[in-house]
């Protein structure tokens, strides 16, 4: 589904450039759910937004369903990290943003009901808890209904009971959409949960160092057994040695 | 409605002053230099027409000027301030312009548009453009990243991006500068007005009714009064658009703002 081969992103110029990936390939099969993982400034985000068509590769090839990406694709969506949503919107004006701009109907009611955000329609951002942001973020994306979700640290700074329900939220969509998500983290316990596969990008300018294989992710009580404490601990050992 | 007993009271509080400074200085001089509260009131009422005549014209010439500095300020400030490499060329030209009071350029502007209504406009709009101008760049360029990752990534136009990003996120701070500049502008108004209302009678606007009545105390000051009132009408009304348009800004929560 996703395909990056030899990518280079580099921002501004002359003196002042900043190497933010380096040589970077990877895939992500239709139906997977990958996470990456590494230190702040990493490229995890930049990696993100040159797969959603924000930012364009400065070397190398982006591959999305066999295309190259070059823009914004309508069948790909973008959570952001702190949900991104327009302060002077209602709930339901946010939810319908996408759909707006990209002039399609759809009804977003159904996918507010199913976040838990139904009643709440007419408030504004500013009225509801962290929580319920973050799911008018995810109900935003979601109603797009897009073939590739990428998640750029959709949990962060949230307290560590909402931050669970929302990887739980997060696992029951993607087994009730199968679509293909990438998860941007610096949570260790967050990738095992949620990454099938877990890349984990080495410092400044952004490489990829090791590729964790982690397929009992959605396997029921999967948080809860040895084989993800163990998993979590192989996870820390790897950012360990590679220097992260 | 809160507010509204909150203004009746500084109201009152300004009379009682006024009254106050006025007996003193008969007080100390002998002879009435600053003609009281009530006297004032009774002349103005006693020549209301003429005095209302002069409040309306002021007032629309106000409006208009207010509209064409938003109309022309708004969507010229939120550009330069939002294209960044627009911001670079063109800032320094409106910081060259910015501090000329446009009173001082008043005889080159007389050649230009005349001696009548349109100069009076041009005054009072330059000085409310800038404001705006300025107010509107600012906070175009503070607009956060997110805010404009969350649209494009959606694929949105340039177009629609100024519709559901720039434009409210700017708003608050438009509108607030705006009511701010409120008194300058009324400072200007009343500048030309008397400048350049020899022409005319004390109905053509209340600065000159003001400079008309220059030797009757009572019925000047009721211009000064009436020149109050205008400068709290459009601040008021500066006020209650901006808590309509930019609703989100004053709710309550748990993140309010």
């Amino acid at each position: 589904m996703i395909e990056v081969e030899g990518l280079t992103v580099s921002y501004g110029a002359g003196r002042r450039t900043v190497l933010a990936l380096a040589g970077v390939s990877l895939s992500v099969a239709e139906g997977e759910l990958v996470a990456v993982v590494g230190p702040s400034g990493c490229g995890k985000s930049t990696l993100l937004f040159t797969l959603d068509g924000l930012i364009p590769p400065t070397q190398g090839v982006v591959r999305i369903g066999g295309q190259m990406v070059q823009g914004v694709r309508r069948d790909v969506a973008l959570i952001l990290q702190d949900a991104g949503l327009l302060p002077w919107k209602t709930v339901l004006a946010n939810a319908e943003l996408g759909l707006r701009i990209q002039g399609r109907r759809g009804d977003v009611r159904e996918v507010l009901e199913e976040l838990g955000l139904a009643g709440f329609e007419r408030r504004y951002p500013g009225e509801l808890s962290e929580g319920m942001r973050r799911r008018v973020g995810i109900a935003r994306a979601l109603a797009l209904n897009p073939k590739v979700f990428l998640m750029d640290e959709p949990m962060a700074n949230l307290d560590s009971i909402t931050r669970q329900r929302i990887q739980d939220l997060i696992l029951k969509l993607w087994q009730g959409f199968h679509f293909t998500g990438v998860l941007v983290t610096h949570d260790i316990e967050e990738a095992v949960f949620l990454g099938q596969r877990i890349f984990v990008f080495s410092p400044r300018p952004g490489r990829l160092v090791e590729v964790v294989e982690n397929p009992e992710v959605g396997t029921s009580k999967y948080r809860d057994s040895a084989q993800f404490l163990a998993r979590v601990r192989h996870l820390r050992q790897v950012l360990v040695e590679s220097g992260t | 409605m809160k507010r509204v007993v909150h203004y009746l009271v500084a109201a009152l509080v300004v009379f009682l002053l006024w009254e106050l400074v006025s007996v003193s200085l008969l007080a100390v001089r002998g002879r009435v230099i600053l003609p009281g509260p009530v006297a004032t009131i009774r002349e103005g009422i006693q020549h209301v027409s003429e005095l209302s005549s002069a409040f309306g014209a002021s007032a629309l010439r106000f409006s208009i000027a207010l509209s064409i500095a938003f109309f022309l300020g708004l969507p010229a400030g939120l550009v330069l301030g939002f294209e960044r490499g627009l911001y670079q060329v063109f800032s320094p030209l409106i910081y060259l312009t910015y501090p000329i009071p446009p009173v001082a350029l008043l005889v080159f502007l007389y050649l230009a548009f005349g001696v009548g209504e349109a100069v009076k406009i041009v005054v009072v709009t330059c000085a409310l453009f800038f404001q705006v101008l300025v107010a509107a760049q600012g906070a175009a360029r503070g607009i956060p990243r997110t805010y404009v990752t969350a649209v494009r990534s959606a694929g949105a136009s340039r177009w629609q991006l100024y519709r559901h990003v720039v434009v409210p996120a700017t708003l608050p701070a438009v509108l607030t500068a705006a009511r701010v500049s409120v008194g300058l502008g009324i400072t200007m108004l009343y500048v030309v007005e008397t400048k350049l209302g020899l022409v005319g009678g004390p109905k053509t606007g209340l600065g000159r009714f003001i400079e008309y009545y220059t030797f009757r105390a009572e019925l000047s000051l009721a211009g000064v009064v009436g020149l109050s009132l205008l400068g709290l009408m459009f601040y008021a009304l500066l006020e209650l658009l901006e808590r309509w348009l930019c609703r989100w800004k004053h709710l309550g929560g748990p993140g309010a703002p």
